[in-house]
């Protein structure tokens, strides 16, 4: 694969990743959330796919294998096994009304732009507009965390700012190391699992979401 | 045995018992293999700064590495380590006795625990900055049971609001860490070997591009900086540490936070000989002064004693950034002094507050007087190390924030140093307030008057000891430790 289109490509992968995004942050429903947060994960998984193509980096493919596997299916699974285990209302109340959101996420994708424009020779160590695409979406999954006091969308919305990460990461030059790259899934299953585990026992103990408790203060 | 192998052998001891606990159940049986692997992990790290001292960095399989910072960072988890584990031993008899702990969950509290040291080891020995990643979010998942342990519910949400919270802030970190690495790469016009190892990127920091490692350094420093306790990303900070059990609110509080900062250090490193030290030091500062700000209020008006603790770790965290953000030879030294000053102190009174809280069957420090009468042996080490955290001589923490103001002024940043002393007088006197409250007057009948017992006395000794030792002097060995790694900051 030539480096021009392999450019064209993450380019356009970029595109549809922050698309995918803003699906997550305009979505009342839960599934929704957690459906457009896997599409983003298969999204990475073909960028990374691409980036592998171009550089002839058998690496990338086994990252590219791994972020679908983990990402797209196993986390969504989780997810959604947790949602029927615990049988909450599935609508999404958000702190913060979503036209002010999708507002404040316009800014995030201009401010990340911006940024990186004023970055010198050193952005073509990135591939294409990874690294902008990147800030964007790391900025916009915490803008999910904090518009939505819901455990499980707050979950959506860190899965989705690791995502970012891993799309910058992916178009450096050659990518991450191998293991490093499996390292840090390894922790975000583990830290996925522990989440799960603490809204299944607040579940069944008060039986309230475990975003909602605000006893502590002061 | 090479004594590189220590590098990996150091987080391995911890692992490795930590699962073996796994499989018992005998109460006493654990408590001694908690003490004796604490006890292997101090000998392990003490070997380790022998090494380091007499033959300068030592590192091992390309990813791991120790110098004089790393093994500061060691000693401190590794005598931390020890005194809490013999601290453990009477406190988990009282709450065994309390019902607060069921017997059969007893190996998973004490597996967490070992598990949450060696990772905090693999933190501070990793050489490539991807591992030190990697070990630091281990640290937050096996130290969110721990805070949830009791499974009650402020427990628990305690624990949701740290592990979310510090994942998406050291996500950050990670971005930090992606960005620094791409320049480093593009710096060498493509891969080359630890390309992800600090100690290779530090020999080319001055090639690196200084706009993107601007970036690298903000999202770092919000990054890690979570996990650090700095304001204004400290919200998880008193929850987490107040609800833990006591031991890990210990460590959580005089460890952790502690190798959060490490990891800032290495990019402030990394960063001033990219964009020199103007850049680093001033956010170091915006985010110190800002933390030693808004800490004070809550530190005034607090009533639940463990609150008060933790917003009182915000504080020194932000004391540690100012420190770094003075700069010169003069305000590192201090700062990495208070490290360990502050590591040791605030461990010691986490563990005293634990045993005050248990005897009063109360965290609200208004309802618990009279501590003197029914603990004198703890209300006299409560005091020395309310009086020491306050910042009062004769005790360790007034020698570093006094070396870290004279930075501050050399420096000449006037106007931070007098917000500073104003607020340190101010948390001085409300700290004073609180504890004095607690440790005078008539004591309740309803307190437990039960004897001291050697355990937890005597691992809060070993602290008190150490602080006391620390005020008065500053051991030649730690002082040359405490140089070398000063220089390797400033490069």
């Amino acid at each position: 694969m030539s480096v021009v289109l392999a450019v064209r490509l993450i380019n356009v992968l970029g595109a549809l990743l922050l698309f995918t995004m803003l699906l997550i942050l305009a979505s009342g429903q839960l599934y929704r959330a957690i459906y457009a947060v896997a599409a983003q994960a298969v999204l990475l998984g073909i960028a990374g796919a691409v980036l592998g193509a171009a550089t002839g980096n058998i690496d990338l493919w086994v990252i590219a294998g791994i972020t679908i596997v983990v990402k797209a299916i196993l986390l969504p699974w989780l997810l959604i096994w947790v949602v029927k285990r615990i049988n909450i209302p599935r609508d999404i109340e958000p702190v913060i009304p979503i036209n002010v959101t999708l507002l404040f996420a316009a800014g995030i994708v201009v401010l990340a732009f911006h940024l990186s424009a004023s970055l010198g020779s050193v952005r073509q160590a990135i591939t294409g507009n990874a690294l902008p695409v990147g800030i964007a979406l790391i900025l916009l999954g915490v803008l999910v965390m904090a518009s939505r006091r819901k455990a499980l969308v707050q979950m959506v919305g860190l899965f989705a700012s690791e995502n970012g990460i891993f799309f910058t990461a992916m178009a450096i030059s050659q990518g991450m190391p191998l293991i490093i790259e499996i390292g840090v899934i390894l922790d975000v299953v583990l830290g996925a699992l522990v989440m799960g585990i603490l809204v299944l026992r607040v579940r069944s103990s008060v039986d309230t979401d475990i975003a909602d408790l605000e006893s502590l203060k002061g | 045995m090479m004594t590189s192998n220590l590098l990996w052998l150091t987080p391995l001891v911890p692992l490795a018992v930590g699962a073996s606990m796994l499989l018992l159940r005998d109460r006493r049986l654990l408590a001694v293999l908690d003490v004796a692997g604490s006890l292997a992990v101090l000998g392990m790290v003490g070997a380790l700064a022998r090494k380091v001292s007499s033959t300068g960095p030592v590192s091992a399989l390309g990813t791991f590495r120790a110098d004089e910072m790393a093994v500061l960072f060691l000693l401190l988890i590794g005598l931390l380590g020890v005194a809490v584990s013999i601290a453990t031993v009477g406190w988990m008899r009282n709450e065994l006795a309390r019902g607060q702990i069921r017997a059969e969950r007893l190996r998973y509290y004490y597996a967490l625990v070992h598990g949450f040291i060696a990772t905090m080891l693999v933190t501070v020995l990793a050489d490539n900055l991807g591992i030190l990643w990697i070990a630091m979010e281990g640290t937050t998942i096996t130290s969110a049971l721990l805070v949830g342990f009791h499974g009650d519910k402020h427990g628990l949400e305690a624990a949701w609001k740290y592990i979310i919270v510090t994942t998406i802030g050291i996500s950050f970190g990670l971005f930090g860490t992606v960005l620094v690495y791409g320049a480093a790469v593009h710096a060498q016009g493509g891969v080359f070997a630890g390309a992800m190892n600090y100690s290779s990127i530090a020999a080319i920091a001055p090639k690196l591009d200084p706009g993107i490692i601007r970036i690298a350094f903000i999202f770092v420093v919000v990054g890690y900086g979570t996990k650090a306790g700095l304001a204004p990303v400290h919200m998880w900070l008193p929850d987490a540490h107040s609800q833990a059990p006591t031991p890990v609110s210990a460590l959580l509080s005089g460890a952790l936070i502690k190798c959060a900062l490490f990891g800032i250090v290495r990019f402030h490193t990394l960063a001033r000989g990219a964009c020199g030290a103007d850049f680093s030091q001033g956010l170091l500062l915006l985010f110190g002064l800002i933390s030693v700000v808004v800490a004070t209020p809550f530190i005034i008006v607090q009533h639940d004693l463990k609150r008060l603790l933790g917003y009182h770790s915000v504080e020194h965290v932000g004391i540690i950034a100012l420190g770094l953000g003075f700069g010169g030879k003069l305000g590192t030294y201090g700062a990495l002094l208070h490290v360990i000053n502050h590591g040791v102190t605030k461990a010691l009174v986490f563990l005293i507050a634990g045993d005050a809280i248990g005897r009063y069957g109360t965290r609200d420090m208004r309802l618990m007087k009279g501590f003197l009468h029914v603990a004198p042996f703890a209300a006299t080490l409560l005091l020395m190390g309310a009086f020491s955290l306050a910042g009062t001589p004769p005790f360790s923490i007034f020698i570093s924030e006094l070396v870290i103001l004279r930075a501050g002024l050399s420096a000449g940043h006037y106007v931070i140093v007098a917000v500073f002393l104003a607020m340190v007088v101010v948390i001085f006197a409300g700290l004073i307030h609180h504890v004095g409250q607690m440790v005078f007057g008539e004591a309740d009948k309803a307190a437990d008057r039960g004897r001291e017992a050697f355990s937890p006395l005597f691992g809060t000794l070993l602290l008190a000891l150490v602080m006391v030792l620390l005020g008065i002097t500053i051991p030649m060995h730690l002082d040359r430790v405490l140089a070398r790694a000063t220089e390797t900051i400033l490069g």
